[in-house]
């Protein structure tokens, strides 16, 4: 009966009830749908970075990433790109030459990434050539196309077919020019594909950089079942000499980024269920200072305190969880509903943009975060709980039942 | 066969500026089956013995056994509990539990004793039918006139089958046809249930009824009145 006391109390002040339960469902929306559009910026940019750029993993010359000497190639490197090609879960695997080097076009000039690249595997790993925006992929131009990104062919102030020359050291260690076209211009959210990277094609590339046919850098991209990591470790058993690194290694910056984000949801819980707290608890004693009689005479007749604590307990309770169903349902759904057409920021695309962000986003959130919150609320509906049932048991039934 | 046994007893306030004397040495008996008015003017200490008697506040000094058991030094804890088995309270503003209906308050103390519940239900609308108030028995206190509700209130406070029943003004806040019906339906079951009846009033047809008056004056027994 103490359970049904406690129910049928929580609907004594329906208007006030309601307003609680109101906040807690718009509190746990706001937490679920804030944290999913969070995500949805973490993952899309991730997803753009690794699927464009990164890749899953990288195989390197040890040596390279010091000063990205062209001489510190990674021996047989398309001996083992084809053998690890056929390793399962692995999805795609291409060979690029690198050298850095200035690109100059008849207006500008600036300091870029060279990347001689395998035509077909590149588009299987990186998928460049969906980044086209404008021109084609290594099409149209015969001699040395290249594909620069958008932001350095405003820089530079080039259109498709437009000249450009490359200047980089050679093998030799002379600095070597060649001549090249815009074969296209390539639009990403991430930075370097923008603005610092041109992608050519490696035999025009070994035309001129005096390097034999070798590589400097392996690109790999695994199947999403695969935890790369596993195959990062059989590549350095294989083969100790070279360098095999997984993303969370190549880009630091993204694996923190994974881990702020997965941290936001517990911040934002507990900044949303601190306030929701304030508001149970203010609600509660509301309602027992308003009960005071009721109560003192509950303890004069005989019950206990402790079953005074638990009716003014499982009422907060009742109070608090009511509204959390509804909450998960409505940030589930939202969730849902925009994971499928995406949230629309192209009004902000242009800022966005400049830290390579996408204009579309799509929420995401896995089933943890709604095991979370549901723990997060009944936490929070017993952290509420407790003073009203506190100062409820305090009272004196003689003060109490005289109290009007 | 003494149900309450008062010696002695003092309650002095000393939350106040200056110290108030609320009971100056209080001594009586009370036996089974009486119909006991405590009466007096105001602040004369009645509310303070009605508490004391009930187990609600301890006494200054001086002693009060309750059917041989002495609860003057017992822990609140436990009173609760002696409370809950030994003393029935009927208040004056009734304070039934608005949510619960006429049946469920009554049954309510029960469920505290952990009867179970096929016999504190057959009790609960015993206890209406003698009462006269069975056909209200799923109805909400706020459905019910106030009569109605201080009859509902001294079932609940039989429903524990206490040693005694402490009525606290129950006549205070009803009309005269109310109160006339409440008194009868008590003198009855204190007549033929013996069951004790100790209240406190102002009210004169209350002391009509009672076949004993206490009267205090300034925190001591001014008469103690036995009438046939």
């Amino acid at each position: 009966m103490i359970l049904k006391i406690a129910w049928k109390n929580v609907w004594r002040s329906r208007g006030r009830s309601l307003v609680v339960m109101g906040a807690i469902v718009v509190g746990i929306w706001a937490l679920l749908f804030g944290t999913g559009f969070m995500n949805g910026f973490m993952v899309g940019y991730m997803a753009d970075i690794i699927n464009h750029d990164v890749s899953n993993m990288q195989i390197h010359n040890p040596e390279f990433k010091n000063d990205y000497d062209i001489k510190f190639y990674i021996p047989d490197g398309n001996k083992k790109v084809e053998e690890v090609r056929n390793w399962p879960g692995v999805k795609g695997a291409t060979t690029r030459i690198i050298v850095n080097g200035m690109i100059a076009s008849s207006r500008n000039a600036s300091g870029v990434q060279i990347r001689g690249i395998d035509v077909q595997h590149e588009a299987i790993v990186t998928q460049l050539d969906s980044l086209i925006f404008e021109g084609a992929y290594f099409e149209g131009i015969k001699k040395n196309p290249i594909i620069i990104g958008k932001k350095l062919a405003e820089d530079l102030k080039v259109k498709i077919r437009t000249k450009i020359v490359l200047t980089f050291n050679d093998g030799n260690g002379y600095i070597t020019s060649a001549a090249f076209r815009v074969a296209g211009i390539v639009k990403s959210s991430s930075i370097k594909i923008n603005g610092q990277y041109v992608f050519v094609r490696q035999e025009d590339l070994n035309k001129v950089l005096s390097n034999g046919n070798n590589v400097h850098e392996i690109a790999i991209v695994t199947d999403s079942r695969i935890d790369e990591e596993l195959l990062v470790n059989k590549y350095n058993a294989i083969y100790p000499g070279d360098l095999a690194e997984s993303w969370r290694v190549i880009a630091p910056e993204l694996a923190f980024m994974q881990e702020m984000y997965g941290q936001m949801l517990y911040i934002l819980l507990v900044i949303i269920m601190t306030a929701l707290v304030f508001g149970i608890v203010n609600t509660m004693l509301m309602a027992v200072l308003e009960r005071m009689r009721e109560l003192g005479m509950l303890m004069a007749i005989g019950m206990s305190k402790l079953r005074v604590f638990v009716m003014v307990l499982v009422e907060t309770i009742y109070l608090s969880i009511i509204g959390a169903p509804v909450g998960l349902f409505a940030g589930w759904l939202t969730i849902r509903y925009y994971q499928n057409v995406g949230v629309d920021l192209t009004e902000y695309s242009e800022g966005l943009a400049a830290f390579g962000y996408s204009s579309i986003l799509y929420p995401y959130l896995d089933a943890d975060a709604y095991i979370v919150v549901t723990i997060g609320v009944v936490i929070t509906a017993f952290v509420g709980a407790i003073y009203p049932a506190w100062k409820a048991v305090k009272l004196n039934p003689v003060e109490a039942l005289h109290k009007i | 066969m003494s149900v309450i046994k008062v010696e002695n007893i003092t309650k002095v306030y000393t939350e106040t500026a200056v110290p108030v004397h609320a009971l100056n040495g209080v001594s009586f008996e009370i036996q089974e089956g009486e119909f006991t008015a405590i009466v007096g003017p105001s602040g004369c200490g009645k509310t303070t013995l009605l508490n004391i008697l009930g187990g609600l506040d301890h006494p200054t000094s001086g002693r009060v056994e309750i059917s041989n058991i002495d609860i003057t030094e017992m822990k609140d804890s436990d009173l609760i509990n002696f409370r809950l088995n030994n003393i029935g309270f009927v208040f004056q503003a009734y304070n039934l539990i608005p949510v619960l209906t006429t049946l469920e308050n009554v049954e309510f103390i029960m469920l505290l004793q952990k009867v179970d519940k096929k016999k504190r239900r057959k009790r609960s609308m015993d206890l209406l039918e003698q009462m006269g108030i069975a056909e209200k028995a799923n109805q909400r206190p706020s459905e019910l006139s106030g009569g109605q509700q201080q009859r509902v209130a001294v079932a609940r406070a039989l429903a524990s089958k206490p040693n005694f029943i402490l009525a606290d003004e129950p006549t205070a806040n009803l009309d005269s046809v109310s109160t006339s019906n409440l008194l009868d339906i008590m003198a009855v079951m204190n007549r033929e249930e013996k069951e004790t009846f100790i209240f406190s009033t102002h009210d004169q047809r209350v002391i009509d009824k009672a076949r004993r008056v206490i009267t205090l004056e300034d925190g001591r027994v001014k008469s103690d009145e036995i009438r046939e």
